[in-house]
């Protein structure tokens, strides 16, 4: 019998860029309009241009099973819809600074937790939890400010509330409902694996 | 419902709908660098009032319009206001370079002519922006944006990823409502006459795992159809949006291309070769009294470690 | 001899998913030019077959393959599902996902786009393919303006921009009315003879596909083929029944008046099948019996439609001045059209759609004054498309999902879903994922999430689309005793004449947004002029009664009779 799925072990690199297959693409695509979706209509604003918004966990699918760039690009276009049809203007300096992050939070197959396969622990939820904190420190601590003064001249004093908030506010959800997410999504790909037709059995 | 996102789908029949796809994201583009670059209110005025032509020409339907722009003015404008004159109310001496004020309420709460400039300023460059943004979702397919974005010179897989994103979206609202009437046929009361805000609130977020799931689970059947057809194979690909060129097309791009340089020369003059002290003009204050202000010493935080 | 565009040898494959094969010992030939039709149950392996002919497997699907399977020559495995789609074209089962332009132009220039056509060369091809498939004047359309029929043949359009030569079709018929389905197995007939197409159709409904003239059948089950042979010899043989496989109609009369079947020549066409002596004196005296006098049915009244009219977007009246009502523990068949607005009824009926004018009243109250769930709790209802309703992971999750909801315990939540379960040949996957089965099975786990409710009015939209004969006698067999033994109402849309004639009495026929005919099924399907507007086609028993000279509607109540007959003795 032949076997024609046994797989080299694959190199970081490999690793953060992610098979840019059809499928990926096509994921990334939709990922990025329930992003785009979700930033309009599934937060609840906690701040001005900060929500605390649904929209999170679609970086932590992707990520989780596509790895950190997909998950950059399909923020980063997400953003860019959200924008043209939240009606609110282009902020390139929140869909810069978003996608970062998703590339923060998408660093799971990086780490070894690999979603498709049903491996996410105890540990890599760990890791997962400081590299949300620390991506959205980066993203809007330092990335988004930056732009927000050479682009459009923004106060700083109210980008740094604004980056405080959007990091409390995106780490609560990445944690509280990514790490759940990441176990389900893990689980659900375990059980498809040796299904069989069980006519017998208990119900 | 697609009236009510503004996305298209159906080419207009207005010149500017006529155009390539190619024209419309390169304009698009260029006043999104030009709107960035200034903050003269002198260059922001006209280049909001294009835009707002431009959407007037496209005869739309106002209505989903006025509720965006509606939004938008309380939110950013009104509410992001209030927020500053609490927050900054000094922010005016950082980008326009001096001080007078015009009320004092508190200590820490005053108003001063200039923070109203910046407040004028940087709103007019937001709803330009704004104008802009509307006028191309207005006038652009999901597959002309695709293919003006490869005309930039995008490799394609990233034009298709934005071109599909664009016109999942309407599906996804379908998308939504099918699975809201799902659960309500099979006996799930989200009538807002029959159950409190809490059940809704619980419900609604019950349909998400479901929305993205089902989202998710459709990439696989589209990858085979595209797949089955040939996507990816070559390292490049035509698009049948991109039409030839019409007469509008060729006067837009002789304009990009005067756009361009200008707006080239422009950045080169303003940061390089003759900088202004501050980031923006204003009428009334004289570029010798201007004061420049270190930005890292009007954070608040790091006050708090001197 | 003729080349061999396709060959299977010792081929056998089994989805990584999977802990056993999905096909076995698969050895097959297809040469070039063939017209060949796929027959099977559901869930034995069809798609899987074409999609190892594609390349989709192993290149999009991953498993284990053993065995070899070559196109024009070419190991699939060795090359690319690119280098595989220049030779085969393939029309999905789904023909939603199919659309992947944005319009009909743009989804017929899709192939040709990723060959980096110059848009001057493609715009000819594009109006060309477009008229192939008579789409010529709907190259702008959105996929949301068009119906199910005009979607499936801009899908065909599009598998001819990238100038294949082997055409796969994946139950091409399955959403189509009678009549765009006779279409669309002429379009594919004409495909196959103008160029030097080898075809290849998987497709339930044997009837229709026998329309135009197939080389070959390949009847499979259970991830083998069992039979590889000519149309007249598999009619004649009893593979079909032994397979689960619904048998055209005229042979099934024959049988019934006690024809002896391979006396006939012809055997696939019921036009020019030529009965022997014996045979037409046997079919003469069956039908000449006098059909009993139907019961009236007379219960109170559950569903009531008083001048709807309905419409989507404003100004485009999808449904007018449609009034009709339905009294308890009737059966009827809503047939008509695509597009003409039979689901969009259903919709009214659940309240997930209201009324622009005119009233729905469910049970005696004006359905305004019920929320959909209030609505729900009398009326279940299986949408056309089940990735509509699917909302859990699991099968067994989905199917007690409204059980759980309502409160009941888990003793009786068991219970039921096993009955359901069961009566849809799904009980031993019911712990599957609900995305790892064939597309017939994901309809029925839709059906079986509906029945486990026993609701007083149950609203079927397709059930027979996508079904093999088997699986579908046995839900109906199900919500017939329903309907005894509880006096449910049923409701079925459908495309299906057979599935009309069989299980129900009455007829309320859609065309255009208006009710144009409420009578017996068999009375409505001897109406030329009502078969004219709602783009229905007589089944092969009115032809059959043309030949043997015999008033159709006659034939067609003999024949449905001695059917029940047959049914309740078994
Ligand atoms: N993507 C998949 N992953 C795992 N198993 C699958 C997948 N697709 C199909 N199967 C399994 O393979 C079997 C055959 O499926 P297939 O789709 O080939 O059936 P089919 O004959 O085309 O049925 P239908 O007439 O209902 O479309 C099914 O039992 C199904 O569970
Ligand atoms: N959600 C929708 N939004 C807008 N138009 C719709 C929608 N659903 C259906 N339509 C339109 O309403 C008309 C009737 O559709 P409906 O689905 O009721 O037809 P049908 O009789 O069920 O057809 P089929 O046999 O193809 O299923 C069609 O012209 C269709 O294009
Ligand atoms: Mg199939
Ligand atoms: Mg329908």
């Amino acid at each position: 019998m032949e076997n024609t799925t046994v797989k080299a072990k694959k190199s970081i690199g490999s690793l953060i860029v992610g098979e840019w297959n059809t499928k990926t693409i096509v994921a990334i695509a939709i990922g990025a309009a329930l992003y785009g979706v979700l930033m309009v209509y599934g937060g609840i604003p906690i701040f001005t241009n900060t929500q605390l918004s649904v929209a999170m966990i679609i970086p932590v699918v992707v990520g989780g099973l596509f790895g950190p760039l997909p998950a950059l690009v399909c923020c980063g276009v997400g953003n860019v819809l959200a924008d043209l049809i939240g009606g609110w203007g282009m902020w390139f300096d929140w869909s810069i600074g978003n996608a970062i992050m998703a590339f923060c939070v998408g660093l799971l197959p990086v780490y070894g937790a690999r979603i498709t396969e049903g491996i996410f622990s105890v540990k890599h939820a760990i890791i997962y939890a400081v590299c949300c904190i620390l991506g959205n420190v980066i993203a809007f601590g330092v990335i988004t400010p930056i732009f927000s003064y050479l682009l459009y001249a923004s106060d700083l004093n109210i980008t740094f509330l604004q980056a405080f908030a959007a990091t409390l506010g995106n780490s609560a959800v990445l944690i509280i409902i990514g790490i759940p997410i990441l176990i389900l999504l893990a689980k659900r790909y375990k059980a498809r694996s040796n299904l069989s037709q069980d006519k017998t059995g208990e119900y | 419902m697609n009236n009510k996102l503004v996305i298209n789908f159906i080419p207009g029949k207005t010149t500017l709908h006529k155009m390539a796809g190619s024209t419309k994201v390169l304009l698009f583009v260029l006043f999104t660098i030009a709107i960035i670059a200034t903050f003269d209110m002198r260059v922001l005025l006209p280049l909001m009032v294009v835009p707002f032509a431009a959407i007037v020409s496209m005869k739309p339907n106002y209505k989903p319009l006025i509720f965006l722009f509606a939004f938008m003015i309380v939110t950013v404008g009104i509410i992001g206001t209030v927020m500053l004159l609490v927050v900054s109310p000094d922010v005016g001496l950082t980008h326009v370079g001096s001080h007078t004020e015009i009320l004092q309420v508190s200590d820490r709460l005053y108003v001063t002519s200039e923070t109203l400039w910046y407040v004028l300023v940087t709103f007019t460059k937001r709803i330009a922006s704004f104008a802009t943004v509307i006028a191309f979702v207005l006038m652009t397919t999901p597959s002309e944006f695709a293919s003006g974005l490869s005309f930039l010179r995008l490799p394609y897989k990233v034009c298709i990823i934005v071109s599909l994103a664009y016109r999942t979206i309407p599906d996804i609202a379908r998308r939504f409502i099918d699975i809201r009437n799902s659960m309500q046929m099979r006996g799930v009361e989200l009538n807002s006459k029959r159950t409190s805000l809490g059940k809704r609130l619980k419900y609604t977020g019950a349909m998400l795992v479901p929305l993205i799931i089902s989202s998710f689970g459709k990439v696989e059947t589209i990858a085979n159809a595209m797949d089955l057809r040939g996507f990816g194979r070559l390292k490049k690909r035509t698009w049948y949006a991109e039409h030839e060129l019409t007469r509008a097309d060729r006067i837009a791009r002789a304009f990009s291309a005067v756009f361009a340089a200008a707006i080239l020369f422009y950045i080169l003059y303003t940061k390089f070769l003759n900088p202004y002290p501050v980031t923006m003009w204003c009428p009334f204050v004289k570029l010798e009294n201007i004061t420049k202000v270190n930005v890292f010493d009007t954070l608040f935080f790091l006050k708090w470690f001197r | 001899m003729e080349e061999t565009v396709i060959r299977f040898e010792n081929f056998g494959f089994q989805y990584k998913v999977q802990q056993t094969p999905t096909l076995y010992d698969i050895n097959l030939s297809i040469r070039k030019g063939e017209k060949v039709l796929i027959l099977g149950s559901s869930g034995s392996g069809k798609s899987t077959l074409a999609n190892c002919i594609n390349g989709l497997i192993p290149f999009s699907n991953e498993g284990t393959i053993t065995g070899s399977v070559t196109v024009n020559g070419l190991e699939t495995r060795s090359v690319s599902i690119h280098e595989l789609s220049k030779m085969v074209g393939t029309v999905l089962q789904d023909s939603d996902a199919q659309f992947v332009g944005l319009s009909v132009g743009e989804d017929i220039a899709f192939a040709m786009e990723n060959e980096a056509t110059p848009r001057s060369e493609m715009v000819p091809i594009v109006y060309r393919h477009a008229s192939v498939v008579g789409m010529q004047d709907f190259i702008g359309a959105v996929p949301f303006d068009l119906s199910g029929g005009q979607k499936q043949k801009v899908a065909i359009a599009g598998v001819l921009g990238s100038d294949v030569s082997i055409l796969i079709f994946d139950e091409p018929l399955a959403s189509l009315d009678p009549q765009m389905g006779q279409t669309a197995v002429e379009l594919i007939d004409n495909l196959s003879q103008n160029d030097e197409h080898t075809v290849i159709i998987i497709e339930h409904r044997l009837e229709d596909v026998l329309h135009r003239r197939v080389d070959r059948v390949i009847l499979m089950s259970e991830g083998r083929i069992v039979s590889d042979s000519t149309p007249d010899e598999l009619l004649q043989s009893t593979l079909l029944l032994d397979y689960g496989i619904r048998e055209p109609l005229y042979i099934t009369a024959m049988k019934y008046a006690g024809c002896s079947i391979p006396d006939n020549s012809n055997l696939c066409d019921i036009h020019c099948i030529e009965f022997s002596q014996d045979n037409r004196k046997k079919l003469i005296e069956f039908f000449s019996g006098n059909p009993s006098v139907s019961k009236a049915s007379a219960g109170e009244e559950v569903i009531r439609f008083e001048n709807v009219d309905f419409a989507y977007d404003e100004g485009v009246n999808v449904l007018n001045d449609v009034s009709f009502s339905i009294q308890k523990g009737e059966r009827i068949a809503v047939i008509g059209k695509n597009g003409a607005g039979k689901s969009t009824a259903a919709k009214l009926i659940c309240g997930i759609a209201r009324p622009q004018k005119g009233s729905v009243h469910i049970g005696g109250t004006n359905a305004k004054q019920l929320s959909v769930k209030e609505i729900g709790e009398h009326v279940g209802y299986v949408m056309q498309n089940p990735n509509q309703m699917i909302l859990k992971d699991t099968i067994k999750k989905e199917v007690e999902f409204a059980l759980s909801i309502r409160g009941f315990g888990a003793e009786e939540i068991r219970r039921r879903a096993t009955i359901a379960l069961n009566a849809c040949s799904l009980y031993s996957m019911r712990n599957w994922p609900v995305d790892t089965v064939s597309y017939g099975q994901k309809k029925r786990i839709t059906v079986a999430s509906i029945l486990v409710l026993h609701p007083d009015v149950l609203i079927l939209d397709e059930p027979s689309a996508g079904q093999d004969y088997k699986s579908y006698m046995e839900i109906m067999h199900f919500i017939e005793i329903l309907n005894r033994e509880y006096g449910i109402t049923i409701l079925f849309i459908t495309h299906d004449m057979h599935l009309a004639l069989e299980n129900t009495d009455r007829a309320i026929v859609f065309a255009d947004g208006r009710l144009i005919a409420d009578d017996r099924v068999s009375s409505v399907l001897a109406n030329d002029s009502v078969i004219q507007q709602a783009n229905l086609k007589q089944t092969s028993l009115y032809t059959l009664a043309l030949r043997l000279d015999l008033p159709p509607e006659q034939v067609i109540w003999r024949f449905i009779e001695h059917e029940r007959a047959v049914k309740a003795d078994e």
